[in-house]
């Protein structure tokens, strides 16, 4: 069990096209071993079932997909929770948004992190299944890896 | 000419929307419902072995990975000519009660209560679960999240993961339970039960003591005379795992009751232009428009549905509920599409109450868990659960070989396609007249015609109904822009 007190998250559906990013990017940084000190996760969960998951973390980074109008694929943007609007799954259909979410804990004292950061990658494609990304993205890959590397480098350096 | 359209603000892409035609007079004549569908799936699935296809189903999305878990491994069965042993069918069962349970508090806490307990009319601000928690109390909140929980920890211990579920085997499962897991799980569900009891006193007394909330789900603008489906047992009660799936006309009679591999000669499908999403109806009826009635193949595949498809609850304090609702509402068969929610909190008790049976017996802790299989060449199956929104149909052919050659699903949202874009235009042509003003709430009226369903369109459509941006425009004949209500 991973007893770190920061977390990243990758959420999306790994069999959903670029919609898969962020659990694909997570998968890679885990096996890239240069974060000793951080727990990696991946699923496509959305609201109340996320704070099952983070409320044992002081620190947690999301790393999900985005798609805004004409946003250039392979964009990486980064979203503390009082500037983030939404990403494809920290919003949900079926369930509260991540922001309520984050609210409603508050509300009910449950624990929650004490920083929580989203990373959001542009994608192109999200309504095919395929196992692979679009071309586009397949083509930034090694690009937005680097980036979000870099990111959460930068973010774990300030939390230290 | 004027054309409202109900679309997600476009800042983010692909979400359905509501288009509504109305008259120079202000009348609506017509209203369409257009959702973005995930493409490829069965696709996806083609030469994969078939014995994987459970594992892989349960990606479809991340709402009812479940479900999709539970008929794709009734398929697979199927396909192999072999029945699960009664323990490994109690463990399945055991496992979906707790999806059920979770997901139906989910709809109920989360999307629907916002529009009765904070109100239709209420701002967007307030309408959301946060508000319903400053009604009903924290201690409520902290209940939901804590049996939502408690019910997902149910699913990845008999799934191995909440929703990258692993359970099923052709004929089996993959774990057993242990005694003491059995006992912990017997006592969780006994929690399940009184919190179901809680929800519908709850909707008792906010609800159904409120007399102009019950007027508004008997005489509002929001009911559909169509035929009803679900899955039943033996007895003709209410079954989400398996059974057969029984229809009734819109006056309550049966119109049929089919096995899984019959479901094609009942079951229909077809497109319309301006949807990705398919219209399945009833074969034997035929497809005749938009229309409510007998002679109408639409038909939901709702809770409501499904209570209307059976004789009753096959859980004591879920039919005693059963009756209440229908002597209160005048009768079977329900129409009144908002009653859905009535219905929606009947089964939850009713999976409370069945996961404490399933827990309860010790027959659930054999070991036998895992059917042998029979030479059999695998060929064909289909499999059926009722998933929380509708029937959900898995139809699989494979090669000699067990390699999937073709694919077919009927999930459970796309069920009520049309009846879902009935009770929107119906909604819209009685809420929006000549001289109304369309604000925030009458939006929000609309959006409660479809709301009832649960629905999920493609399994992964990313906004969120009851908070949902919206944008209405309202246009001249020639298209001009002449009025905007938008909702952030």
């Amino acid at each position: 069990m991973c007893l770190s007190n920061i977390l990243v998250y990758g959420i999306g559906n790994e069999i959903l096209c670029d919609d898969g990013i962020g659990p694909k990017i997570t998968s890679e940084l885990k096996k890239s071993g240069r974060f000793k000190n951080v727990c990696f996760e991946t699923g496509y969960l959305g609201g109340l079932e996320i704070l099952d998951i983070i409320q044992n973390y002081k620190n947690v980074i999301f790393i999900d997909a985005i798609k805004t109008i004409n946003g250039t694929p392979g964009t990486v943007y980064v979203f503390k929770p009082e500037d983030f609007k939404e990403t494809l799954h920290l919003s949900s259909i079926h369930d509260i948004s991540f922001l309520t979410a984050l609210q409603l804990a508050k509300k009910l004292n449950l624990p929650i992190p004490h920083n929580v950061y989203i990373i959001a990658i542009e994608i192109v494609e999200d309504k095919i299944f395929s196992e692979t990304f679009s071309p586009i993205i397949q083509e930034k890959f090694p690009e937005i890896i680097k980036n979000v590397e870099s990111i959460i480098a930068h973010i774990c350096n300030n939390l230290n | 000419m004027k054309r409202y359209t109900i679309d997600p603000i476009t800042r983010l892409e692909g979400h359905g929307k509501i288009e509504i035609f109305c008259d120079d007079d202000g009348e609506v004549i017509n209203a369409y419902f257009q959702v973005p569908e995930l493409r490829g799936f069965e696709k996806f699935l083609e030469g994969r072995p078939v014995e994987e296809a459970s594992q892989i189903v349960a990606k479809i999305c991340g709402v009812c990975p479940g479900c999709h878990h539970m008929a794709a491994g009734k398929a697979t069965d199927a396909v192999f000519g072999v029945k699960p042993t009664p323990t490994a069918k109690k463990l399945r069962e055991l496992f979906y009660m707790a999806h059920f349970v979770h997901s139906h508090i989910a709809h109920f806490y989360a999307l629907a209560a916002p529009d009765f307990v904070v109100g239709p009319n209420a701002s967007p601000a307030e309408r959301n679960i946060l508000g319903v928690i400053a009604k009903v109390g924290t201690e409520v909140g902290t209940e939901v999240i804590k049996q939502r929980r408690i019910a997902q920890e149910i699913q990845a211990l008999l799934g191995g993961h909440q929703t990258y579920v692993v359970m099923n085997t052709p004929g089996g499962v993959r774990k057993g339970l242990t005694e003491q897991q059995r006992k912990d799980i017997e006592e969780k569900a006994k929690g399940f039960v009184e919190f179901a009891k809680f929800s519908i006193k709850l909707f008792n007394d906010i609800v159904l003591s409120n007399k102009a909330y019950v007027d508004l789900i008997l005489n509002g603008p929001y009911s559909l005379k169509i035929y009803s489906m679900g899955l039943v047992d033996e007895n003709n009660k209410v079954n989400f795992y398996d059974g057969k799936v029984r229809v009734v006309d819109p006056e309550g009679k049966e119109h049929c009751k089919y096995s899984p591999e019959e479901y094609r000669n009942w079951i229909a499908e077809r497109v319309e232009p301006y949807s990705y999403l398919k219209f399945p109806y009833l074969k034997q009826i035929g497809w005749k428009g938009f229309v409510e009635g007998k002679d109408s193949g639409v038909y939901q595949a709702t809770p409501l549905g499904r209570l209307n498809a059976a004789d009753g609850m096959a859980t004591p304090l879920a039919q005693e509920e059963y009756e209440r609702m229908y002597s209160t509402l005048g009768g079977k068969p329900v129409h009144a599409t908002l009653a859905m929610h009535w219905a929606r909190l009947i089964e939850l008790l009713y999976a409370a109450e069945r996961c404490l049976e399933l827990a309860s017996d010790k027959e659930i802790t054999s070991p036998d868990i895992q059917a042998e299989l029979p030479s059999k060449i695998p060929g064909e199956g289909v499999g059926i659960v009722e998933a929380q929104r509708g029937t959900l149909t898995h139809h699989y052919w494979t090669d000699e070989n067990g390699i999937i050659t073709k694919a077919n699903l009927i999930v459970g949202t796309t069920n009520n396609n049309a009846a879902i874009s009935m009770s929107i235009k119906k909604a819209a042509q009685n809420i929006i007249k000549k001289g109304v003003t369309v604000d925030e709430g009458i939006l929000n009226m609309i959006e409660m015609a479809f709301r009832a369903y649960d629905p999920c369109f493609s399994c992964a459509t990313h906004s969120l109904p009851g908070k949902m941006p919206l944008e209405v425009i309202f246009k001249d004949l020639d298209g001009n822009v002449i009025r905007k209500v938008r909702r952030d």
